[in-house]
């Protein structure tokens, strides 16, 4: 089978997953590093809308020692990954059945369509009637925003496997479930993936506006708050972290998505 | 070669490209930011004699002598936090903003003077679901509560709470913003909301009842909003900073004669609040009482006292010193200019009234 494969692989399928240069990939961050070291050290900017780099990790290190820091973390990391779970579940089994179906397609792509294209607070209201204004509505509102690119993804990471795959797996008689765990799924897997991670960054940019409400913990809050007492740094901490955890979290899909790809380079 | 005719039309096209720019550099720019806007954005907002005086153009016609001279009103839907960012960006001169805000502001280095009140003894407002049996914040204890913090309600609802034996501790604390907390109302998914004047709205189509405001309790319960310069537009431009405050006190006159009331609602009104909020918002008050411009021993006290709170409920990080904050010369000058040095009541650090 690998070897039915092996000659259109180089052509259709994207690099797989490589691991990035560190060196390299550093340099940027380094470069942004420096020019904020020198923007604060020369006053370009007043310390009131952005603090040293030192201040930041001061205040880092503060909310590390006193709790709030992790605390924080682990009710947004908790936050994310349930609405993250449901959002990117439902969002794969919506995806797959309007790719597969055409029926279903038919039935569900307008109004999905139409759902997608209103933003999450718009939500709001209308949902905190019935979902209160507890954890679920949170929840809800997160799992929505992954919800949206995962399906996108999925149904054109699966309309998109080529042709030929399917035609080969019909010479070899596979059954309708067969072709779908050795073909159709390994195939797609890259712009599903592509969905995935997109759908995780949309979880993060949904958290802050629901941490906005009714809550006074997470790392969103964490911003707002900061944004609120003007207090910068305490910004720039949440921005840190959240990129940290971001990031984190993206390579851990990383690594996932390269484990089921592995057949590419088998 | 370009031929002559669109070699004129592209000279033309770059000098109007720069026509504003040199244009612009002969007028002089005033800006002045309210932290509030209208509903809806409207580029108006209510409340305030400054407010009116924007709406009207009051400001502007006792200006049009100065030639040249540009008055640039902004406002902003982030409040007194975005205000605080403006003036740290020196996008602003003048700046119109609660008083918390404005502490806040001062605590992180904002170098400015406190020159003019502009809307005082603003009171707070408790609200609940219509069959609620909460009828005053002494019943709290326990029950899901929302307020919007870090806004200048804070610091009044903790002294509110602390009067009958309260702290945020005692009771479930939400926090949500004015809109959010007027859903979370109406749905009862909070048993009360700390609030502004906005609650009438929600209270005249029955989603809500007000059980208790602050109006006629202790004076040291009220918010209260004034005008500040940036000290290097007022030390550049004592003279212009004079007149703008000058114009400012006529208005305060204006927004304290009852004989104005209802003109001075409906000029609010244009901020798309609704008159009716206005209305019962000021029952029972003189309009003195609150559109005065005096920066009285009490304002100054209140000033002092919302710093040192702020620092005990950890809103600031480090003491801020308020009396050299304030800057009466320019309201006194004004006072004396216009004959209303009496005009207004003063009182006393503690909220006696001084008998002149």
């Amino acid at each position: 089978m690998s070897a039915t494969l092996a000659l259109p692989r180089r052509k259709l399928a994207p690099t797989a997953w490589r691991r990035p240069g560190w060196p390299v990939a550093l340099l940027l961050p380094l470069a942004g590093l420096l020019t904020w070291l020198v923007a604060t050290r020369a006053g370009w900017l007043t310390p009131a809308i952005l603090p040293a780099p030192a201040e930041v990790w001061a205040t880092l290190a503060e909310l590390w020692q006193s709790g709030d820091l992790q605390s924080h973390a682990l009710w947004s990391m908790g936050r994310v990954a349930q609405g993250f779970g449901i959002g990117a579940a439902a969002g794969l089994a919506l995806g797959a059945a309007m790719a597969v179906s055409p029926r279903v397609d038919d039935y569900l792509r307008p109004s999905f369509l139409a759902i997608a294209q209103v933003p999450v607070i718009g939500w709001v209201p209308l949902l905190m009637l019935p979902l209160g204004i507890g954890e679920a509505l949170k929840v809800v509102i997160i799992a929505k925003a992954a919800l949206v690119p995962v399906t996108i993804n999925t149904q054109a990471g699966i309309r998109a496997v080529p042709r030929g795959f399917v035609e080969v797996a019909g010479a070899f008689r596979y059954s309708r479930s067969q072709l779908l765990r050795h073909v159709v799924l390994p195939a797609a897997i890259p712009p599903i993936f592509t969905g995935i991670r997109y759908g995780l960054t949309s979880c993060w940019k949904a958290l802050v506006a629901v941490e906005l409400l009714a809550s006074a913990e997470g790392l969103g809050f964490l911003l707002v708050w900061g944004r609120q007492m003007f207090q910068m740094d305490l910004v720039v901490a949440g921005i840190v972290v959240i990129a940290a955890v971001g990031f984190v979290f993206d390579g851990t899909l990383a690594l996932l998505e390269r484990r089921l790809q592995r057949w590419r380079t088998a | 070669m370009i031929p002559l005719p669109r070699r004129l039309a592209i000279a033309t096209a770059t000098a109007s490209l720069f026509a504003p720019r040199i244009l612009r550099a002969q007028t002089r720019v005033v800006r002045i930011g309210f932290a509030s806007i209208g509903a809806g954005n409207r580029q108006f907002t209510g409340g305030s004699p400054i407010a009116a005086s924007h709406a009207e153009g009051w400001l502007e016609r006792d200006l049009t002598d100065e030639r040249g001279l540009q008055i640039q009103w902004s406002f902003f839907a982030g409040a007194g936090p975005a205000v605080n960012e403006a003036l740290a960006n020196n996008q602003l001169d003048f700046a119109l903003q609660g008083d918390l805000p404005a502490v806040i502001g001062r605590a992180n280095g904002l170098r400015t003077k406190l020159i003019l009140a502009n809307g005082v003894n603003n009171p707070i407002y408790l609200a609940t679901p219509p069959d609620s049996t909460i009828t005053h914040p002494r019943d709290l204890r326990g029950k899901t509560v929302a307020w919007h913090r870090g806004t200048n309600l804070h610091l009044a609802i903790a002294k509110v709470l602390a009067a009958n034996n309260l702290t945020e501790r005692d009771l479930r604390v939400i926090n949500l913003d004015f809109a959010a907390s007027d859903a979370a109302l109406a749905s009862r998914n909070i048993d009360a909301a700390f609030s502004s004047p906005v609650l009438f709205g929600l209270q005249r189509r029955g989603l809500a009842k007000i059980v208790y405001s602050t109006k006629g309790d202790k004076p040291g319960f009220a918010r209260h909003s004034h005008l500040l310069v940036q000290e290097a537009f007022e030390s550049a431009n004592r003279e212009l900073t004079g007149r703008i405050v000058n114009s400012f006190v006529r208005s305060s006159d204006w927004a304290s004669k009852e004989e104005n009331r209802e003109e001075l609602f409906q000029i609010w009104a244009k901020s798309g609040h609704s008159l009716e909020n206005f209305r019962e918002d000021f029952e029972g008050l003189p309009l003195a009482f609150r559109n005065g411009p005096l920066l009285d021993a009490f304002l100054q006290g209140q000033y002092r006292i919302q710093a040192e709170q702020a620092l005990e409920h950890r809103l600031v990080r480090r003491q801020i010193d308020t009396a050299s904050w304030f800057d009466t010369a320019y309201l006194d000058a004004a006072l004396r200019d216009l004959g209303l040095q009496n005009r207004w009541q003063r009182r006393d650090a503690e909220g006696r009234e001084i008998s002149a």
